[in-house]
């Protein structure tokens, strides 16, 4: 009934039955979610919307998903439903030069949407590292962010307006220039969970006038952490504050050769972009705080060519750390800025106190940590070791003023410990948005809310 | 109306729960500033609910560049707090020695500073809010990056009190530029367009560039033929030699001969032009903001400007280079003779320009006038919205837009 009346709606070439070809989209970046009862392919609003009439008159809930490289399991169903892939909704659909913005559907691939208006000086600031297969629309999802984040903000800032077909099909469009509340805000980082964007405007920035690179080495986590704070408390505020411990520079460099030094306790990878003329102003203040702070070497990226290297390696560090260990988790959590070295020596404990060993590659200029847990998933007590770990985290994390998820969502693999940073007040709160917006929870049902056992105030 | 200032959040929450249990309707005030927005409080209100007692700095992180402050601060004190830091949050908003965090926040204010630094809400992190019924919900934290749930705090902002209390607010902050300069030229014939157009090419982005027609006893500066523009550049001392250079042979090849560097009181300069917005002439002035692109902005001024000049009203006018905004106040002799064509103006204005909204005016009748604009595509949702998160219709009623 539902896979007929849905090639009748569509066509048969954009309906996925085939238990082979619906067991795809039964994972995402997390791990194996329940396998759909049908994947759809729209190619228009018109479709979108013709799809969730029809879900809806079955009784079956709606997953929206982009490229499935989430991962907190927001991708994928619960149980069961429909999954709508955009993967065929991916064309800028106008560009507005003079206002910086454009119109784009939400298959579209993040890096794409830079490259098609590079040659007019612009770009799309959100940047996670997904960024080459990772789509517009589920960057919206989970409001994603990225090293640039923190001189640009998070993809937020950067939706001016969106389409959105509703939980029963109709159409409706929102423009943070509007009067009335701001649906736009509601709606980004909603994990699909109150509308199904089928288009966004979005915000484009103009290409900065130049760019410098530099690497920093320090003997410990603590000292480039204390630096992170002092290069931020000095005024600055790069284009990106990375940084890396010894097992992960060990991996990045195995891997990929790109000039990371091995023997340091933690790297920090600094960027700035702006005005050719005040480079040099930023490159002898920030030398001059590294040094102040113990630096134990100091590289100054001289061509393109060396900062594309330096980057290449914290951007595939973690496919680097697949040469180490058969499995990683990554976890994702932001805490204060000032709070880094007491988080990350957390981390180190409950690692250690699991048996377990642990690389960073994080956003430390957002506070934004993304420690990787190294394990075998055959050894099931590997496994009971990681997810112990990981609620450690989350639970230093938020002992510190922090939050369980910086930039990767909440999806299946949080919702639980939705309650360690909210009260159930607060949650109810959030759940009034989804009764407006999704009565009936048909829209990514069970993600995102606790489930009803542990919050019986609050709706799942 | 009874007008009361609880000290603390729990009381405010407590008054707020008191008064939605008894039926009551509560006006929510910062310190009024921006009245002018949305209908004033009626007999309807019973009581006026004010967050001038909540003024505490909460927390003050300076190296994380966070503060969190309750919402009853002005905005004047907020920024000599950050500044002793060297911080500041670009919220642009008027009257900053009266204007309070918490009533910019739920105005949603737009400065002309957003292109470059984003816009209020992008600076705040976290919230404490009083719900209608007196629950106290957070929403966000301290933290600059944070994914978890919905981003309520945005929610409320541009909420204009309707939805909840904003009684504590978590902002993210910014390094202030090294140093700031603020430019004035005045416009010769037949060059306000070449002039806004030739902003848009320059290397450095100006922070600021304010085409104003009038606002004489408002704004400094003496109008060319077609008025005059005030731009602003912050950054660093190098930057600004250059950009000033790149500045000035712009506006000369678009037909500008003098571009004046306004030396000394640069800030409070900038702050008289941002009062402007919402400057009334009494009871005879009503000012409207409208949403434009800066392509078209000043097309569609000249269209607003024709047509006030068919009611014989007067008319001064800022556009914003970068963001497109049109300030357009308009004016007459006095309140009476405003008042017999007010309303019929307003008809013909909004016959162009469909959400034109009224920011600022003292006129009695302001009733007659349609403040907000034609609703939104979204309008059935926030009225559901509303229903959702105040059912008895405690918080502003009637303020905002469609009646919500």
């Amino acid at each position: 009934m539902l896979r007929q009346r849905l090639i009748d709606a569509i066509g048969a070439d954009s309906v996925k039955t085939a238990p082979e070809d619906l067991s795809v989209y039964a994972f995402d970046g997390y791990s194996v979610g329940a396998l759909p009862s049908a994947a759809v392919l729209p190619a228009s609003v018109q479709d979108v919307s013709a799809i969730v009439k029809i879900a809806r008159d079955c009784g079956e809930p709606i997953v929206p998903r982009g490229a499935g490289t989430g991962l907190c399991g927001g991708a994928v169903p619960a149980r069961g439903g429909v999954v709508m892939s955009f993967a065929r909704m991916n064309r800028v659909l106008e560009i507005d030069l003079r206002g910086q913005r454009a119109r784009v559907q939400p298959g579209l691939i993040n890096l794409d949407l830079s490259n098609h208006v590079a040659a007019n000086g612009l770009f799309y600031a959100p940047d996670p590292s997904s960024q080459k297969v990772s789509t517009i629309g589920g960057n919206i999802g989970t409001n994603a962010g990225g090293p640039h984040c923190l001189q640009y903000g998070s993809t937020m800032n950067h939706v001016l307006g969106l389409e959105i077909v509703d939980d029963v099909g109709e159409v409706f469009t929102t423009n943070i220039d509007d009067a009335g509340y701001d649906l736009t805000a509601a709606l980004v980082g909603s994990e699909g969970t109150l509308g199904i964007v089928t288009a966004a405007w979005v915000r484009l920035m103009r290409a900065p006038e130049a760019v410098r690179v530099w690497l920093a080495t320090f003997a410990s986590i603590d000292a480039a952490s204390e630096a992170v704070s002092a290069i931020i408390g000095a005024g600055i505020v790069p284009t990106a504050l990375e940084m890396m411990d010894r097992l992960i520079a060990q991996a990045v460099e195995a891997a990929f050769h790109c000039g990371y030094p091995t023997d340091a306790g933690a790297i920090l990878l600094i960027e700035s972009a702006g005005f050719a003329d005040d480079m040099q102003m930023y490159e002898d203040a920030i030398a001059k705080i590294v040094r102040n702070h113990g630096a134990l070497s100091w590289r100054v990226a001289s061509s393109a060519a060396e900062r594309d290297a330096l980057w290449a390696g914290r951007k595939g560090a973690l496919g680097a750390v697949g040469r180490i260990a058969p499995n990683y988790y990554l976890q994702d959590v932001c805490v204060p800025r000032s709070s880094l070295p007491r988080a990350l020596r957390a981390i180190e404990n409950a690692a250690a106190s699991n048996d377990l060993v642990v690389g960073n590659v994080f956003h430390a200029g957002d506070g934004n940590l993304h420690p990787m847990l190294l394990y075998d998933k055959r050894d099931p007590r590997a496994v009971a070791a990681v997810i112990a770990t990981g609620n450690e985290i989350l639970e230093a994390a938020v002992t510190l003023g922090g939050t369980i998820s910086g930039e990767h969502g909440i999806g299946i693999e949080k919702r639980e410990s939705m309650t360690r940073v909210y009260s159930t007040d607060d949650l109810a709160t959030m759940a009034r948005v989804r009764d407006v917006f999704d009565p009936r929870r048909v829209l990514n049902p069970e993600k995102i809310f606790p489930s009803g056992a542990q919050c019986p105030e609050v709706r799942v | 109306m009874t007008q009361l200032s609880p000290p603390t959040i729990e009381e405010f929450a407590a008054q707020v729960a008191q008064y939605n249990r008894d039926g009551q309707k509560i006006a929510i005030l910062g310190a009024g500033t921006l009245a002018g927005m949305g209908l004033p409080a009626t007999r309807q209100h019973q009581v006026t609910l004010s967050t001038a007692a909540l003024t505490e700095i909460i927390s003050d992180a300076p190296s994380d560049l966070v503060i969190c402050a309750q919402t009853g601060i002005t905005l004047r004190k907020l920024s000599v707090v950050l500044a002793k830091h060297g911080t500041f949050v670009p919220f642009d908003a008027p009257r900053a020695n009266l204007a309070t965090l918490g009533g910019t926040l739920a105005a949603g204010w737009l400065g002309p500073r957003r292109h470059l630094y984003g816009r209020v809400r992008d600076y705040l992190v976290g919230t404490t809010a009083i719900l209608a019924d007196g629950v106290i919900a957070h929403a966000g934290g301290i933290v600059v990056k944070n994914v978890a749930g919905y981003d309520l705090s945005r929610l409320y902002v541009g909420s204009f009190g309707t939805l909840a209390v904003l009684a504590q607010a978590n902002l993210k902050t910014r390094p202030l530029p090294e140093t700031s300069r603020l430019f004035l030229a005045p416009l010769p014939e037949g060059s306000s367009a070449r002039a806004l157009d030739v902003l848009h090419t320059l290397a450095v982005t100006p922070a600021a560039a304010l085409w104003i027609c009038g606002f004489h006893s408002d704004i400094d500066g003496e109008d060319g033929s077609e008025g005059r523009v005030l731009i602003r550049l912050d950054g660093s001392a190098a930057i600004l030699e250059r950009a000033t250079r790149d500045l000035r042979s712009a506006l000369g090849r678009a037909g500008v001969p003098e571009t004046r560097v306004l030396n000394g009181g640069a800030q409070e300069v900038f702050e008289r032009a941002i009062d402007a917005y919402i400057a009334t002439l009494g009871e005879r002035s009503i000012t409207y903001r409208i949403a434009a692109a800066s392509a078209d902005a000043q097309s569609r001024l000249l269209e607003l400007r024709r047509l006030a000049t068919t009611f014989e009203l007067r008319v001064d006018s800022i556009v914003d280079g970068f963001n497109g905004d049109i300030v357009l106040r308009i004016s007459d002799l006095d309140a009476r003779a405003l008042a017999a064509k007010m309303t019929i103006f307003d008809d013909a204005l909004h016959d162009i320009e469909p959400h034109a909204r009224v920011i600022a005016t003292d006129h009695p009748n302001r009733r007659g006038l349609n403040l907000w604009g034609a609703p939104p595509p979204g309008i059935e949702r926030m009225r559901a919205l509303k229903a959702e998160f105040d059912p008895n219709g405690t918080l502003n009623y009637g303020r905002f837009i469609g009646g919500i």
